[in-house]
This record gives structure tokens, sequence and C-alpha cells, in this order.
């Protein structure tokens, strides 16, 4: 009760201020004439009597500043006070304020715009009810499961299959139906996989969408609602139901327009019929991080889709068909460690039933909270966004050096005003107090700027992100209450970090000589001042060091990614577009028809104008996909299967993709349906399986008798196959009989400009078909070469921010000194010192500074430069050419900043410099 | 001039307030003087220490303000005990009468 009344005695006091103020008037005045009126009682006068009432009870006015001062909104009040006063004496100072705002703004921006990123992908919250409760299913085994088909989709963290140690995130059909049966542990059971890339058509024109499966219970699982119609249930899980597919709130929007006439609607998936019935709450955006999907169908319509998971029509029911990642929510009550004993339980029955494992194996299963369970994205771009954060984080150590500087010279220009409050009776800490006020109040103003920085930053950084990925991809960059948290949080530290020094070496002074001296300090051999310039030259040495730290870094990843576009990949890589057709996929295409299509739309495409040559193949080079077997080859003394990477072509490839031809015979379009078959290597194979023997004539294979013989029939030069990074492995070119095709045009200029007629010829072919994953091999590289080019980038850009930054600072510096220093030039050149003397004087005094600054960066980047190397190709984490680079650029850019209050020093006239006074 | 204010154990400004209200309703002044008055001149009180410890135990709930009109017909606000101010002075008055009690024995003790 009494801190309530003291809380609201204190509001009153506050705002209703007159008021209170008032009445304590009136009541301290009338104490005064009481006094007073008593004291004249004893004969003195009035005055005299009024006097010797102060003397014996104090003075009113301070009485009354005690009584103030004892209330709690005092505090409040001086707070206000300090705030009012800040903010005049920064709009006093426009320019000062703004190079302080905006390099503040700069850094803080810089960490708010990675800190979102960073907490998008790994912080948010999986957007579903509760989503604490709900866990991820991860088994383990001492061995490989026997001959069992496994499919991941990046859901998890990544599969571990060696063969004395097994872990991974998919499961099989049987093992899923044992424990929702079994298991009552968990309120519900969620199993999904994919995306499934499906040809969607039946609404405008054809397309290729991203399908997750998911079991009945999925949406229910994790509680999420219908936006419109319903979600999927356990009914439609069922053998035999109707097929139906529910689309995400995005894809909803963007492909129907967000009609309601879509729900009902009946569209082509991959061949089939599925019914819309419903669309996802927009909330829920994404499971995993950054993996999104455009719809949702039943588990078992896998076959109906014709997807090769889980082996075909039976996909379902196959015991040895891992495929599935399994999702449960805990029960009420039930512990993460009792659920996982039962679930372990279940699991180990299933597998050793399913003669998969035998229990020496230790069949076990894990759960993991599905917050950090689910990887995603997580897995591949946490490495970059950390190494990006430790930048910006240097970025804004820069800042806050480089405000503490300026905020140095300002105390030091205030010494005198600061020395005037002293001496009339303020407290050196209610006047440090005011000058943090004002750190803080900078601090906030940087912020807010920087957070309107970043807010645009984010999204630009999301969009080069998923720019670059190979399905769609959802991020939610924009700045949320975590975000805006972690601002705030910063903008104190850094008002705190940059304020303090100033703060306490500003109330440090002798009051005295700091009244006597001048508004600008007197000379060199004044202590004081020499301290002043020691802390402020060890901010300018931090700033260079840092500098060091981001430039050479932003140095290494920069020649790194030139290297690695430098380096050739065995073919030519300009002017090639390439895009991907599935025929198959519909259902309407035997291997037959496939390959007359193909053979037709070849021959077409070569006469498009521009066009120099056309071929295609099952996947292409440099696109991050890889296909590899283990084959036995003829004529070797080893018998064991050897691993060849492997890649279906049609005719012309190597004309299209410019590969020269070493030896023999290139593959024909007669090669393409007949047997026997025939394959091209390259000569790393040659090399290593053949010992450079005759090859042509050889026959390869698979182990089994009724995998097909290939007969080597030519030999092509060596080309990269999936990555940039390794020297190129043994390749058989098989010819393309079937499947999916990545169409390769080469064409004499833009080959983009290609697209639309391509487009054209194929629709003119088969209406139905859709093409996807339309990209020129240029563009493909630059994909693989994602983290490399963020962090490039990025790095490039805060390198140059904080060698302006360093800049600012020793100009900065130097300015004050040179100032400070009026007078001793002045006796100086009344003495006769030229101006070259005077050039040296201040250019030594910058110089050493870069100097001691470099040779700290360096240092400290040999300390942390080990973080990387994964990052590095072509060029060591040590690399003394990109060190000395860096120096020199430094030097030389510390040198111009120099120049300017060098001039100045030599433009001071000694007899106003000694008039200065 | 002599600061025997001082001298006031600290925390007695209070008690010896309250102590003073419970005879009647006072202001300010009236209570600097009695104070004065009941300890023969040993304690004076000094303007801020008295104000603020009025707006201590406003806040606290134990004493209330009103203004009203001096015997002089001058406004003053007189200060009164509340029912938690009188139990505070019992309660206060009770240990401060042991603890000096104690520190006497302590004191002859020898």
């Amino acid at each position: 009760m009494s801190l309530l009344r003291n809380i609201s005695s204190g509001m009153r006091s506050l705002f209703r201020k007159e008021q209170v103020d008032r009445e304590l008037d009136e009541e301290l005045g009338g104490f005064l004439e009481m006094a007073a009126e008593e004291k004249m009682k004893q004969g003195i006068n009035r005055a005299e009597a009024v006097r010797a009432v102060r003397l014996e009870r104090g003075n009113l006015a301070v009485t009354k500043e005690v009584v103030y001062a004892a209330r709690w909104e005092a505090f409040l009040e001086t707070c206000w006070q300090d705030v009012r006063f800040g903010v005049r004496m920064l709009r006093k100072n426009p320019g000062f304020t703004a190079v302080v705002v905006l390099t503040l703004a700069l850094g803080i921006g810089a960490n708010t715009a990675i800190f979102s990123l960073l907490n998008a992908v790994m912080l948010q919250r999986i957007p579903v009810r509760n989503p604490q409760e709900l866990v991820v299913l991860r088994w383990s085994a001492h061995s490989r499961p026997k001959s069992i088909g496994h499919s991941s989709f990046g859901d998890c963290k990544s599969t571990e299959w060696a063969v004395s140690a097994a872990s991974s995130c998919s499961l099989s059909y049987p093992i899923l139906r044992e424990i929702r049966k079994q298991s009552r542990e968990f309120s519900g059971i969620a199993a999904f996989a994919g995306p499934a890339q499906l040809d969607l058509s039946g609404n405008g024109m054809a397309s290729v969408v991203s399908g997750e499966l998911v079991s009945g219970d999925f949406f229910q699982t994790l509680g999420v609602p219908a936006a419109s119609g319903r979600t999927i249930d356990s009914a439609d899980e069922k053998p035999g139901a109707e097929a139906v597919a529910v689309l995400s709130y995005a894809y909803w929007r963007t492909a129907f327009g967000g009609s309601p006439s879509a729900v009902g609607k009946t569209v082509t998936l991959n061949g089939a019929p599925f019914t819309i019935v419903g669309v996802a709450d927009s909330g829920f955006t994404r499971l995993s991080p950054g993996k999104s999907q455009d719809l949702w169908v039943p588990l078992s319509q896998t076959a109906a889709l014709r997807l090769p998971w889980g082996g075909g029509t039976t996909a379902s029911e196959k015991t040895n068909s891992f495929w599935l990642t399994v999702v449960g929510r805990l029960a009420p009550g039930v512990s993460l460690v009792q659920a996982q004993t039962a679930t372990s339980l279940v699991f180990r029955d299933q597998v050793v039933q399913d003669a998969l494992l035998k229990p020496g194996d230790d069949p076990q299963v894990t759960l993991l909270p599905a917050q950090t369970g689910l990887v995603g994205m997580r897995s591949w771009v946490a490495e970059p966004l950390f190494l990006v954060m430790a930048a910006v984080a240097i970025l804004l150590l820069i800042s806050c050096a480089n405000v503490a500087g300026l905020m140095l010279s300002r105390a030091a220009a205030r010494r005198k005003e600061i020395a005037v409050r002293l001496s009339l009776g303020a407290s050196r800490g209610r006047i440090t107090r005011q000058l943090l006020t004002e750190s803080l109040l900078l601090a906030f103003a940087g912020a807010a700027v920087g957070i309107l920085i970043a807010f645009w930053g984010a999204n630009a950084l999301a969009s080069f992100v998923t720019a670059n990925r190979y399905s769609a991809l959802y991020l939610n960059a924009t700045p949320d209450l975590t975000v805006l948290l972690f601002s705030a949080g910063i903008a104190v530290l850094t008002g705190i970090l940059f304020g303090l020094a100033p703060a306490l070496a500003g109330t440090s002074a002798n009051i005295a000589p700091a009244l006597k001296e001048s508004s600008i300090g007197t000379s060199k051999l004044d202590v004081r001042g020499g301290r002043k310039f020691a802390l402020g030259s060890g901010l300018v040495v931090a700033q260079v060091a840092l500098s060091v730290l981001v430039l050479a870094g932003a140095g290494l990843v920069i020649r790194s990614l030139a290297n690695l576009k430098k380096v050739n990949p065995g073919f030519d890589t300009t002017n090639v577009l390439q895009f991907g057709v599935d025929p198959e996929r519909s259902g309407h295409y035997n291997e037959e028809r496939t390959r007359a299509l193909y053979r037709e739309l070849q021959n077409r495409l070569s006469y498009l104008p521009g066009v120099v040559a056309v071929s295609y193949s099952s996947d292409t080079l440099l696109n991050g996909g890889l296909w590899t077997s283990d084959v036995q080859i003829e004529g070797r003394a080893d018998k064991s299967l050897v691993e060849v990477e492997m890649l279906t072509i049609g005719p012309d490839y190597f004309k299209a993709m410019r590969i020269p031809v070493v030896a023999g015979r290139v593959l024909s379009p007669v090669d393409m349906a007949s047997a026997p078959d025939v394959a091209v290597v390259n000569r790393v194979f040659v090399r290593r399986f053949l010992e450079n023997r005759e090859p042509l004539g050889l026959h390869f294979g698979g182990s089994d008798p009724k995998d097909a013989k290939y007969e080597i029939v030519g030999v092509v030069e060596d080309t990269k196959y999936d990555d940039l990074r390794r020297d190129p492995e043994p390749i058989a070119f098989l010819p393309q009989k079937k499947g999916q095709a990545y169409f390769a045009v080469r064409t004499s200029a833009n080959p983009l400009a290609v697209v639309p007629l391509a487009r054209t010829e194929l629709r003119n072919l088969d209406s139905n078909l859709p093409i996807f994953d339309v990209r020129t091999q240029t563009e493909r590289i630059d994909r693989m070469l994602f983290g490399e080019r963020l962090i490039a980038r990025l790095a490039g850009l805060f390198g140059v921010v904080a060698l302006i930054l360093a800049c600012i600072g020793l100009y900065g510096l130097l300015s004050y000194e040179v100032a400070r220093q009026t007078k001793e030039i002045g006796v100086r050149t009344a003495l006769g010192a030229q101006k070259g003397d005077l050039l040296r004087l201040i250019a030594r005094q910058g110089l050493t500074l870069v100097a001691t600054g470099i040779a700290l960066g360096i240092v400290g980047f040999l300390g942390v430069t080990r973080f990387l190397k994964s990052l590095l190709y072509g060029v060591q984490p040590t690399d003394t050419q990109t060190l000395l680079g860096v120096g020199m650029l430094l030097l030389i850019v510390g040198g111009l900043a120099c120049l300017i209050p060098a001039r100045r020093a030599m433009r001071v006239d000694p007899m106003v410099a000694l008039r200065y006074e | 001039m002599s600061e025997q204010a001082s001298d006031l154990v600290q925390g007695t400004l209070d008690m010896l307030i309250l102590k003073t209200l419970a005879l009647e309703p006072m202001h300010g002044y009236g209570v600097a003087v009695r104070i004065e008055q009941m300890s023969d001149g040993i304690f004076r009180v000094n303007a801020g220490s008295l104000f603020v410890a009025f707006e201590r135990l406003q806040r606290a709930g134990t004493i209330k303000g009103e203004w009203k009109t001096t015997e002089n017909s001058r406004r003053a606000k007189y200060y009164s005990l509340t029912e938690r101010g009188r139990k505070r002075l019992e309660s206060e008055t009770r240990e401060w009468m042991k603890q000096v009690a104690a520190i006497a024995r302590i004191l002859e003790a020898s």
C-alpha cells in the first residue's frame, strides 16, 4: 500500500508539478515567516530576523532542492533534464552529431541486418502451435541397415552413412505405422517427404511446383488450420481415397490470385488429377527453416505421382525404403526421455522383424527438439552467416572507436565548460551521468537510423540468398521484436563503450588549470593533453588494426572467388542456356516417345536464330548434382568395384559443351536407342583405371550380371562435374535413353534471348509440358559459389566502410592535434621551421599510428585466419601478397588522411598563432 | 552556529516528529520549535531535514497534511498522525527503549 501511495504521490508531483511546487513554496515561506516573527518579538528588525533564521535553519532555496532530491521522481526528472540538455548540445553541433549518428548507424545497421538473417535462420520459432512440444525422430545403429533405399530432403542434420555407424532422420512407412499404433507418448505424429518437383497443369500455363507428401495427421499434429476449405486429414491417407491437395497460402495468392474458387478445382499433378480441398493458414510458411512448399498431398499418392521414393507402386508399404521424416508432438506430461525409450523399442522391434538390422547393432531412436533438429537451410547458410556476423561485429567496434575518438576531442573542447560546472558545485558523478546521457542519445539516434538501413539491407540480403537456391525458399528477414531488442541492446552497449572513457576523462580535469587555459589547449608539454592524445592514438591504432582484419579477410575471399572463376572446368561455360524437361512425369510418354520428343526438340532448337549447337543430358554439369555408380572395368588387374561419375547425354553433347574429343568417336543418334550399349569416358578414367592402355573396345558395368555392359567407343578431355574446387574425376558419358533431360543451347550471343523462342518450340510440340530450372551455365556456377560470393560482397563492402571510418578517425585526431599545437607550430615557424619540416612532423605522428595499427592487425589476422580456410581456393590463409596489399592500401589512405591537417599546419601564420590566446 | 541536529541518531528524527504530532496536529515550524523545547534546546532541527522527513512520512502513510489557518490567521499546512503512524510510533518507541536500556547496561558495566 505504501509503495502505491509513494508511486501515486510521485506521479502527482511529476504531472502536477506546478501545484506541488507552489504548495512547498508556501509551506517553506510560512516556516520562514513564523520563525522570523518569533525573532522579531525579541526586538530585531525584519531583515535581521530573516537573516538569522537563514543562518540557523538553512537557506530555504537549498531546503527546497534537498526536499526535491529526496523524492524518487527527482531521478526521472534529472534524466529528462539531461536528455533535453543533451539534445540542445547535439543540436548546437549538427556536423558532429551527423557524423557520429551516421557512423553508429552504419555499425548498428550492418549488425542488425545480419542479425535479422541469423534470426530468420537460427532463432525464429517454427510457425505452428506450441512448437516447443515438437520433436523430430532420428535413428542410429552400429551398422548400416541391409539393402535399404534411402532418401532425405535436407530437413535434418546430414545423414551419417558409414559401414560401422549409421544415423538418419528418414524412416520407412511400416516403422511410422508401428510408432503410430504403439506409442502413447505422442499426442500426434506427422510424417512428410519432399519437396517433389511436380508438373502442374489445369491452371493456366503448365508449371513446376514444389509439393510435399504428408501423412494424414500432418496438419492436425502441427496445429495448422485451413485458411479456406479444409486441410488433409487421416481419411485422405487411406488407400483408394480420392486424390486431394492443399495449397500453401503464398502459392494460392500467386497462382490462383487468392480466389475462393480455387478450392474444389481439379488440377493435374504429374499427369494425375488432384482436387484442391483447401488452403493452409497464412502463418504456416515453413517447417524446416527456409523450406517452403507450394502444396501438400497425402503420402499415399506417391505411386499416382510416379515418384521413385520407396520404389514404385507399393512404395508406402516397403519395409526397406527409408524416406519419411517424422515429427511427433509430445503428449502432456510426457518427458522427452520417456518418449525416446518407448519409440526406441518400437523402432528396434520393427527393424529386427524386417531383417534390416540385428539387435546387436543397437538400433535406437533419439528425439531431437524440432526447433534445433529441423535444420533446413541452416546447414548451408550458418557458416557464411557467422563469418559475416563476425565481420560486422568488428565494424561495430571500429565505429565505436571512431565515435569515442570524436567524443574525446569534443570532451577536450568542453573542458572549460565542465570545469565551470564543477566549480559551481556540480558533482563529478552528476556530470558523468550527463555526458553518458548524451552518448546514449547519440547511440539511440544511430540505432534508429541503423534499423532503417537494416530493414533495407536485410531484405536485399534475403533476396540474394533466395535467388541462389535450387528450390523455392522462404526467409522472413523483416526485423521482429528479437531483432529490435538486439539493436537496442547494442545501442546501449556502444553508448557506454564509446561514452564512458571520454566522460571519465572529461570530469577528471583539474578545475583550476582548466579554467585558466584558453578554449584550446596550450602546449604539448601539458601532461593531461598528452594522455588524452595517447587515448585517442590508441583508438586510431585499434581502428586501423580492426580494419586490417576485415580488409584482409575480404581480400582473401575475393581472391579465392577470382581464382574459382578462373578455373577451367574443361568446357566452355559462356553463352550456354540450359533448361529441364521431364515428359515421363505426365504419364503420357514412354521411353520411345520421350526419345522422339528430344530428337525433334533438339532439331527445332538448332534452327533458331543465334543458336550454334544444341544437345541434352540427364543433368547439367556444375549445377550441384552428381550421379555416381560403382562399376567393374574389363582389362583391369584389380577386379574390385570402382566409383565412376556418370552422365547420360544426347547426340552432339561434346560439340554443344565444347569438350574436345581425344580419341575414338562420339555418341550418335543411333546409340540413343540401340544395343549394344556404348560409352565415352574421359582421360582421368583412362589414366586412373587403365594405366593409359588403349581403352577403345573395353567394357565396364555393374557387378550384377543383369547390369548393362558398356563398350568404350571414345575418349574426351577431362571436365569438372559437381565441384569447381575438386580435380576432375573419372566420368563415363552414356547414351540417354529415357528420363528427364536438361537441354543445353549454345548461342553466339546472349543466351537468355533464346528463352521465349525455346518455350514456343516446346509448346508447339506439347503444350502440357512445363520447362524448369531455366538458367545459363554461368548463372549455375555463380549459384554454386553462393557462400563465397556472399562473403566476398559483404566483406568487401564492410572493408571499404571500415577503411573510411578508420580514415575519419585518423583525420579527426590529427586535426585536433594540429589545432591544439597551433601555438607550438607558430613558434617553430617563427624560429625558421620549413613547411617540409611541419609536413614531416604531422605525417610522422599519423603514419606511426597507422603502421602500428597495421602491424597489430596483421598479427591478429594471422591468429584468426584459419576460420576462413574452408572458403579459400588457390590462396593461402596467410597470403603475403594480400596482407602486403592491405598494408599498402591503409598506409596510402592513412597518408591522405594526414594531408589535410598537415596542410592546415603549414598554413599557420606565426603572428596569428602567437596572438592566439 | 551549532549543528546539534546532526547529532540526532540516524532515523530518530522520524520518531521525534511522530511523537510531537501524537500530542496534537501541528505545522512545520511548530514541530521544529516543539522538538527544541522538549529537548531543552539540545536538538535544533534544520528545515531541510524536517521537510524531507515530512515528505518521507507522508509517503509512508504515517502522517497526513492539511491546509488550515493558524491562530495568527496565516495559512499553514498542519500535519497529523494517522492510525498507521500511531502504531509505528508505538513499536518504534518500544524498540528504542529496549536499545537504550541495552546500551546503558553495556556502558555501565565495568
